[in-house]
């Protein structure tokens, strides 16, 4: 017996967002669907994508992270190199914590100077993390945006900092990552803040701020599964590429502690974890993912049929 | 869909003669539509009234149980697609497989490791709910000996993987505990007779949404009742489309022909089967089973089921109030934290970890984080100070020393302003609390001399 199968059909369509790659490299393209994840109806023309992490501050690695890229922990160009050739991301996210003063401390001409070293070495579209101390970040991004070769997405836009990326990423011709706390409200409202200074639609993705695995993720999900379905419905301001870091699946205890037998291997658990918190964030609607752990660039890329 | 509260009150009696209970028609018809009342309250409703609203009051989604008792495990009876809209209701229920042409030895080990598989989780008990009982010897003696083990040795409810012979066996040899019947798509006839003769719940497998349309049929017309659907997938892809598709059905096309709960089979030789599972999860599975009795496996698919699972209306929360840790006397520390159960355990881990006696002082914030709380204005130097004056710590300690989570740093100035409490700012890190506690000088926590 044949059934007539639901569809749920929209009016609206996300935005396609091109974050371009370097010469030799292949740009990605996110966004373009008209239909929610997981389902066969509608078109989408790309599909999710996965980037991974490449961190420069200094941190302590969980187990499973020290045996995957701990002897690259010191040495971020191979590390970005090693990521994309082989490992398969398809971009990546250059975090510049060494600017932290908690993590190294160096200064913004050193970062800037980095993420050159970075975008020269590898032809993969880059997306360039601040380092999370506000008063740092609004040296380091203007310089990050002079100093690159070629366009990167600068991550993140906020509230308090929007004008600032703004101009920055206009004056060059770079992207912006727009973000907000797991709050559709201020997720719309960075998007229009940024509409109003002129910053052009497509080259902004969204960042709704990814809760680890037992610890806020089930936010998260929601609220990509309220941006996508307020998008598809004909929010403009929110039929965006959505981004989720799974940097947070990193935090929790149980992604690192080896003492705790009765939760197995901890290697094994770490990339699970990892693994667990992005495929959550798919099924819920993520377009790009960045992850850290080289195995989960394969197994997720492996689910991101939808 | 359901119906509006005039759609309702169309079809009822229209006399306001009060029966219900309610004061008019109107007001009984505006109750049900929010389902805080049911059409049987109505003693003068119309046959087709009751036909009507009852059948749209029913959930669209049917309820299945397998086990009794404590570790009866409920699938289905879900009314929306997404959490946010209500919440989902009933957890995806995570069955892991034994086989029972194991050697002795393993199956027992076996048995133990699938038992051991039960985490406490920020105050929750979250654990494997189901064994699943593959049939390798294809006797039926040894099978149900075997469901019999199984039984015995978890106390889990069982999903009996098997044909008829040897499934009719097991269900004998575990009367009583409510098993999964499980056939194979080929041996559905039999397994539904079995079914309705021992009024138990059937796995229908069948290929894809149309041959589960014709098998679903034909259980239910062997006298088969509570059913579960396998589209019997071949990959990641078709078990995820499958699963949204018949969730589908039964909440957006009112299908009831299709509207089941749903079973993967997520075992050797599927393809994917811990990504897929974190996909079904999400993604409306009602019952995964799987080959992998690894906790490293195990812990991260059930805490993914413990987050989506939770009312987004109401975080996990604990009663707030003010906590002894340890053998407390007049002058352990104390201190202050949220009543978020995630924040509360981490906190009371660490706190036991120190092994310092400490009373912990659980603010009441709706179960948020220290940090979201303090952005949402409910942790504030206000309503902290209030707390130490109303929690009665005053009289159970003979100092006025609070330690405050290093994150809210900020509130100390107010606290100290609204109270006669001094406050010492901990580290922002929980984590960090043993070796905190354990370098404090006891000075700190003498009587005030006041
Ligand atoms: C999940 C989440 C939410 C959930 C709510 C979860 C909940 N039930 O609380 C939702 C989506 C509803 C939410 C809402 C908001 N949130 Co919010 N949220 C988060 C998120 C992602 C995780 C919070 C969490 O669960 N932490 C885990 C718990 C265990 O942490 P914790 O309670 O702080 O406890 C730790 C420490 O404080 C310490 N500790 C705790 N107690 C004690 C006690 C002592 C004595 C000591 C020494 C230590 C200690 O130990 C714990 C473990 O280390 C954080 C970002 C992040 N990654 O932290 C933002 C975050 C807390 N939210 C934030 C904001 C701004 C908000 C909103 C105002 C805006 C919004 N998003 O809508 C609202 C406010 C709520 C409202 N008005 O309704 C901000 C706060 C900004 C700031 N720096 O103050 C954060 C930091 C995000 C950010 N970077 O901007 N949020
Ligand atoms: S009992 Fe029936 S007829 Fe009487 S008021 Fe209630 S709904 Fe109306």
């Amino acid at each position: 017996m044949t059934v007539a199968l639901p569809e749920q059909r929209f009016p609206g369509r996300i935005l396609p967002v091109t974050l371009p790659a370097g010469p030799g490299g292949s740009p990605v393209t996110v966004g373009g669907q008209n239909a929610l994840p997981c389902t066969p109806e509608g078109e989408r023309p790309n599909l999710p994508a996965v980037g991974m992490e490449v961190r420069t501050g200094a941190e302590e690695l969980p187990p499973s992270l020290r045996s995957a890229i701990g002897e690259l922990a010191a040495d971020p160009v191979s590390l970005a190199r090693r990521c994309v050739s082989e490992w398969g991301a398809r971009f990546l996210f250059l975090d510049l914590s060494l600017c932290h003063p908690d993590s190294g401390g160096r200064s913004v001409a050193d970062g800037a100077a980095l993420a050159r070293e970075v975008l020269d070495a590898v032809p993969a579209p880059v997306i360039v993390g601040g380092c999370g101390d506000e008063e740092v970040d609004a040296r380091l991004f203007p310089a990050v945006a002079e100093a690159a070769p070629r366009p990167v997405f600068l991550s993140y836009a906020e509230e308090k900092n929007y004008r600032l990326l703004a101009g920055a990423a206009l004056a060059y011709g770079h992207g912006l990552v727009s973000w907000s706390p797991i709050d559709i409200n201020m997720a719309k409202q960075i998007n229009l803040l940024l509409a109003d200074l002129g910053f052009p639609a497509d080259r902004v993705i969204m960042d709704p701020l990814t809760g680890g695995l037992g610890y806020g993720l089930e936010y998260t999900c929601s609220i990509v599964e309220r941006i996508r379905l307020s998008g598809l419905q004909g929010d403009a301001m929110l039929a965006r590429p959505v981004l989720c870091h799974l940097g947070d699946a990193w935090k929790a205890r149980e992604a690192s502690d080896a003492s705790e037998t009765s939760w197995g291997d901890a290697d094994r658990r770490g990339r699970r974890w990892e693994e667990t918190t992005g495929l959550a964030c798919l099924a819920a609607g993520a377009d790009l993912l960045v992850c850290r752990h080289p195995g989960n660039v394969a197994r997720l890329s492996g689910a991101a049929w939808r | 869909m359901a119906l509006t509260a005039l759609e309702i009150y169309k079809l009822l009696p229209k006399t306001n003669c009060k029966d219900c209970g309610f004061p008019t028609c109107l007001a009984f018809a505006m109750q049900m539509a929010a389902g805080k009342a049911t059409v049987e309250l109505c003693p003068h409703a119309s046959e087709e009234a009751k036909e009507t609203l009852g059948s749209a009051a029913a959930p669209p989604l049917p309820k299945v149980t397998i086990g009794t008792g404590r570790d009866e495990v409920i699938l289905g009876d879900e009314t929306v697609l997404f959490r946010h809209e209500k919440t989902f209701y009933h957890p995806t229920a995570i069955a892991v497989s034994v086989s029972d042409d194991l050697p002795p030895d393993a199956f027992g080990e076996r048995l133990r490791a699938i038992r051991a598989l039960s985490f406490e989780r920020v105050g929750q008990r979250i654990g494997v709910d189901l064994v699943a009982l593959r049939c390798g010897s294809g006797d039926p003696v040894a099978y149900a000996k075997a469901a019999a083990a199984a039984l015995e040795a978890t106390g889990l409810p069982l999903v009996l993987l098997a044909p008829p012979g040897p499934l009719a066996a097991a269900a004998d040899a575990v009367e009583g505990s409510r098993p999964l019947l499980a056939p194979p798509a080929a041996d559905l006839g039999a397994a539904a007779k079995m079914a309705a003769e021992r009024k138990l719940p059937l796995r229908v497998r069948a290929d894809g949404i149309g041959g589960l349309y014709d098998a679903l049929r034909a259980a239910r017309a062997a006298g088969a009742k509570e059913l579960v659907a396998d589209p019997a997938p071949g990959d990641s892809r078709g078990a995820v489309e499958g699963s949204v598709q018949i969730r589908r059905l039964a909440i957006l096309s009112r299908n009831r022909d299709l509207a089941c709960p749903t079973a993967f089979d997520l075992g050797e030789p599927f393809p994917e089967p811990f990504g897929t599972a974190a996909l079904l999860i999400p993604k409306y599975g009602s019952l995964l089973v799987l080959d992998t009795a690894d906790p490293a496996d195990i812990l991260p698919l059930l805490t993914l089921r413990q987050n989506v699972f939770t009312d987004p209306q109401r975080p996990i929360q604990v009663e707030p109030g003010v906590y002894a840790v340890g053998n407390v006397t007049s002058s352990s520390p104390v201190l202050i934290t949220t009543n978020f159960s995630l924040t509360y355990f981490t906190v009371r881990g660490d706190v036991e970890a120190s092994r310092v006696p400490a009373y912990l002082l659980i603010a009441d914030v709706d179960g948020m984080s220290v940090l979201t709380a303090w952005a949402a204005g409910k942790f504030t130097g206000e309503s902290i100070a209030k707390m130490l004056s109303g929690c009665g710590i005053g009289e159970k300690v003979g100092h006025r020393t609070l330690i405050l989570p290093g994150m809210v740093a900020r509130l100390s100035g107010r606290i100290e302003e609204l109270s006669s409490w001094r406050v010492l700012v901990g580290p922002q890190e929980s984590s960090a609390i043993p070796p905190y506690l354990r370098r404090l000088p006891p000075a700190a926590f003498l009587p005030a001399n006041a």
